[in-house]
């Protein structure tokens, strides 16, 4: 509860600091609102509060508000040298931003369908707007509008989902839902089975995971970078954290029932996202069908429900995360210089910014899933959890879709390395070089010594 | 009587929102929407729902419809600027929603059925109990919904505030 307090506080003063043209202070103000916010996230850790039976700060919401406000935190520093370019709302977009990390902090910690939705909207609104910003580009409106209406058509499934599970259960209690299958095994209402699905359907929609991805190209693409930047990494780990609290909490009992649908659902997103990928000659709509193929391996987590699946979700969004900021952050920079965001502007980057690409490189190497790397530590969580079940045939498929990863996440660092190429020298803004610094010791920091984080919740 | 009028008024509602997606012209399909919005009030009233069924007429069917009908004849929707969908699209959406359709229909059939106008309890949609559930039990999300709101707000004006260049 303080946390959500402590963030929206900030987004209102940010916004009335922004009346004031206090464009300096910004980001000094928006900083030490997330660090307060993270300081909660510490102090409150092992204590599990339940908030009016609506709200339950346990440590698995801990965990994921820990991440996706550093995650935040470290957005907010690549906005030195962007918004303020081209426009004068920077506060309104800073507090749109923080308005949509309230919303993910309720995501993550519902304890009641009704908290599920307005988070999920609280989000989506904030983003829908945010990735309009750029109002005289087009590819920004589009993507803006195509958001919004996917985005509607997705709170439609989910909300019909809800109301046909009160329907069966009588409440939005996750609890009560819970108690409601175990209880009544034998005699679930028939209800009960269309809303699982339709809450799968419209929770796919959130995450991007095929065949409910043919959104996320074009809106990944179409918004400003920065904003993509925060919906693929931040956005998309709240939208897992509330599927497994959802499914891995409340919906267990019936695991039998929706496995079959998730495994078409993983399997599909693998394969579309993988294969796709190899295909594009633009970064950031590489990144984008990456990002669908990492909402498969995220996926994994749900198909053998143990007492880690949260945790190894956990350790792939860290891992996903960070080397996903990097990535954009160095995309940020080239396109600053060059002006476009091809593969070809990356030519022959190492010899004039060994530092940038050395990092990039090690992200992307994360990302790929190469030993001593947080992502391979991701990946390998992901895999044993599901070798346990004896889902052979699973595992081997996606280990050969990661090695189709291989190809186009090593695109990028030969291009950077062997190539010839103009030689860029980037500016890199000194918080630049905070963030990548930062995220390339978490990057590596999780791949040599997980166990940090392996027993965390 | 109850039944024969709900029966009657729920007739009306299916056919009407069946015109929503049938007609051809998009303010013929707004004005079938607000017939449709209209009937759902009559269905509240007999629910004994007496501020959605207010709620309801007033900002529903008055203000949000009308202001679709606005949208809809500022963007001025001819047929020539339409575009045109492929067959395959078209059989594949067929397939799905019919196959949604059957699954809602099954579910609900088997479903034991209740007398659709008894109500167990005759007070539930009286304005006081609305208002005891909303400041009871739902305090946090009612409270929380202001950040939507307001987030919306920021929003709108930053869409449509002229910049500066």
């Amino acid at each position: 509860m303080n946390i959500i307090i402590t963030i929206t506080v900030t987004a209102l003063v940010v916004l009335y600091a922004g009346l004031f043209k206090a464009k300096k202070a910004l980001l000094t103000i928006t900083l030490i609102g997330l660090l307060t916010a993270l300081a909660f996230v510490v102090t409150s850790w092992n204590t599990s509060q339940t908030y009016y039976g609506m709200m339950q700060m346990d440590n698995f919401a801990l965990a994921f508000s820990g991440i996706t406000i550093l995650g935040t935190l470290f957005i907010f520093l690549l906005t030195q040298n962007y918004f303020a370019a081209d426009s004068e709302n920077t506060a309104e977009y800073f507090t749109l931003i923080l308005f949509a990390l309230a919303g993910i902090i309720i995501m993550l910690s519902y304890q009641n369908m009704s908290m599920l939705f307005i988070g999920v909207e609280i989000m989506s609104v904030s983003l829908y707007i945010l990735a309009g910003i750029r109002k005289s580009n087009f590819a920004s409106n589009e993507a803006s509008l195509k958001y919004f209406l996917m985005g509607a058509f997705s709170t439609g499934f989910l909300l019909f989902g809800i109301t046909l599970i009160y329907g069966a259960t009588g409440s939005f209690d996750l609890t009560v839902i819970n108690q409601y299958l175990v209880s009544n095994y034998k005699t679930i209402s028939p209800m009960f089975y269309p809303g699982v699905i339709l809450l799968i359907i419209g929770l796919s929609f959130k995450i991007g995971a095929a065949p409910f991805h043919f959104w996320v190209p074009d809106v990944y693409e179409g918004s400003p970078t920065l904003i993509t930047t925060f919906m693929s990494t931040i956005v998309k780990t709240a939208g897992f954290a509330a599927f497994i609290r959802l499914f891995a909490d409340a919906f267990a009992p019936l695991h039998d029932f929706w496995l079959p649908p998730l495994l078409v659902i993983v399997c599909l997103t693998l394969f579309i996202g993988n294969v796709t990928a190899l295909f594009q000659k633009n970064f950031k709509r590489m990144l984008a069908y990456s990002s669908i193929s990492h909402a498969g391996y995220l996926l994994f987590s749900l198909v053998a429900l143990t007492s880690s699946s949260s945790n190894n979700a956990l350790v792939y969004a860290a891992a996903y995360t960070f080397a996903s900021i990097i990535a954009f952050a160095v995309l940020i920079l080239v396109k600053q210089k060059t002006g476009n965001d091809h593969f070809d502007s990356f030519n022959g980057l190492a010899k004039r910014n060994p530092l940038t690409a050395l990092v990039l490189t090690v992200a992307m190497l994360s990302l790929a899933g190469i030993p001593l790397t947080a992502g391979f530590i991701g990946k390998y969580l992901m895999f044993l959890n599901v070798m346990n079940e004896y889902q052979t045939y699973l595992v081997a498929f996606a280990i050969l879709n990661a090695l189709v990863g291989f190809y186009y996440y090593f695109k990028v660092i030969v291009a950077m390395y062997f190539k010839e190429g103009a030689e860029l020298q980037l500016e890199t803004p000194i918080q630049y070089k905070v963030v990548l610094v930062l995220s390339l010791a978490i990057t590596l920091f999780l791949g040599v010594y997980p166990a940090v984080i392996l027993n965390l919740i | 009587m109850g039944t024969s009028v709900f029966y009657f008024v729920a007739t009306l509602s299916v056919i009407f929102s069946l015109l929503v997606i049938f007609s051809k012209n998009p303010v013929h399909s707004v004005l079938y929407l607000i017939l449709t919005f209209f009937t759902f009030t009559v269905h509240y009233v007999l629910l004994n729902a007496q501020f959605l069924a207010v709620v309801n007429f007033i900002v529903y069917m008055g203000a949000i419809m009308v202001l679709f009908l606005f949208v809809l004849m500022l963007l001025n929707l001819n047929k020539d600027n339409e575009p045109l969908k492929s067959n395959m699209v078209k059989i594949v959406g067929v397939i799905a929603g019919c196959c949604l359709l059957v699954t809602l229909i099954g579910s609900l059939k088997a479903t034991a059925v209740s007398d659709p106008v008894l109500l167990r309890n005759p007070d539930l949609g009286l304005l006081k109990n609305l208002g005891k559930e909303l400041f009871g039990p739902f305090m946090l999300p009612f409270e929380l919904s202001s950040i939507l709101l307001l987030s919306a707000m920021v929003g709108a004006v930053l869409l449509t505030k002229k910049e500066k260049v």
